[in-house]
């Protein structure tokens, strides 16, 4: 048998079922709702005053955003290993990974508010035009979900520690929410640093 | 199988990471002389990579590909909504100004 074929006899013989708890997917789609809600809003804006928001945007570095980006979805890769090692039994391995993505996500905040700080040191501030406006509430709403991904995070290790305390459904809804805060960053990184 | 999986995520994330660098070569391309100028082309290819990298992200990552039809169909309607809707308001948006 080949691997493709054990692997498609596999998932054939697994049961399709959600992962984690549904209530979380039911957040992640509202969130992702209300995030595009805004990121409307920020469209619509960039349009009416074209010229003032290309001027603003000029002053970001593409590739400090790509590096973001680059560090955020290789947490999204580790968290999703965590997960597999966790279904598997490798615990050790799972808490590893747990805190791979811990340190990735506190990579990506170091970076974020070293642009933040390098931003308003040359007088780009939240008050200092429309675009910035946009970029430090947007940054700064994603960040505050980061933040929230940490306790989430941390949830997520103490379960993997405490053999009394393990369950996958747990596992697979902090995981999920860690992803959240990976596409919500993929989307604000595409519309602040790289839409015209 | 754990390698089977494993790989399958390695070469989404690197699909990823493949499509993350491109927008500095479509956004290099869309430059005249280093200042920055209002592309349409850009501005759409930029959200639809951005979607194409969610849709990713909830299947590959997120194993929306092993979950119920539903929850798939779900999360499917819910990028092409996105990706619609973000391109739409652009759109609306330079036709007003």
């Amino acid at each position: 048998m080949t691997t493709t074929e054990m692997r498609l006899a596999t998932e054939a013989a697994e049961p399709r079922r959600v992962p984690g708890q549904p209530d979380m997917w039911v957040f992640v789609l509202v969130e992702a709702l209300i995030f595009t809600s805004y990121f409307c809003v920020y469209l619509f804006s960039r349009t009416q005053h074209e010229q003032a928001f290309l001027q603003s945007q000029s002053h970001l570095i593409l590739w400090l955003g790509v590096l973001d980006t680059i560090v955020l979805l290789t947490s999204s890769w580790s968290v999703a290993r965590c997960v597999q090692h966790s279904r598997a039994g490798r615990y050790r391995e799972a808490k590893h990974a747990a805190l791979l993505t811990t340190g990735l996500g506190l990579l990506f905040l170091v970076q974020k508010i070293f642009e933040w700080t390098a931003l308003i040191h040359r007088g780009h501030t939240f008050t200092s035009s429309e675009f910035f406006q946009h970029f430090f509430f947007l940054t700064g709403m994603h960040c505050l979900h980061l933040l929230i991904g940490f306790f989430v995070l941390g949830l997520l290790y103490l379960q993997l520690a405490d053999p009394r305390k393990r369950s996958q459904e747990t596992v697979e809804t902090c995981a999920t929410y860690w992803h959240t805060v990976d596409f919500l960053w993929v989307l604000i990184f595409a519309l602040l640093y790289v839409v015209r | 199988m754990k390698g089977v999986f494993d790989k399958r995520r390695l070469i989404a994330w690197l699909l990823l990471v493949a499509i993350t660098l491109l927008y500095p070569l479509i956004d290099h391309a869309a430059d005249k002389n280093g200042t920055l100028t209002a592309s349409t082309f850009l501005t759409v290819a930029a959200i639809c990579l951005a979607c194409v990298k969610l849709r990713v992200i909830f299947r590959e990552f997120m194993e929306v590909r092993s979950a119920p039809a539903l929850l798939c169909r779900i999360t499917d309607l819910w990028v092409v909504l996105i990706a619609s809707v973000l391109i739409a308001t652009y759109l609306a948006g330079r036709a007003v100004a």
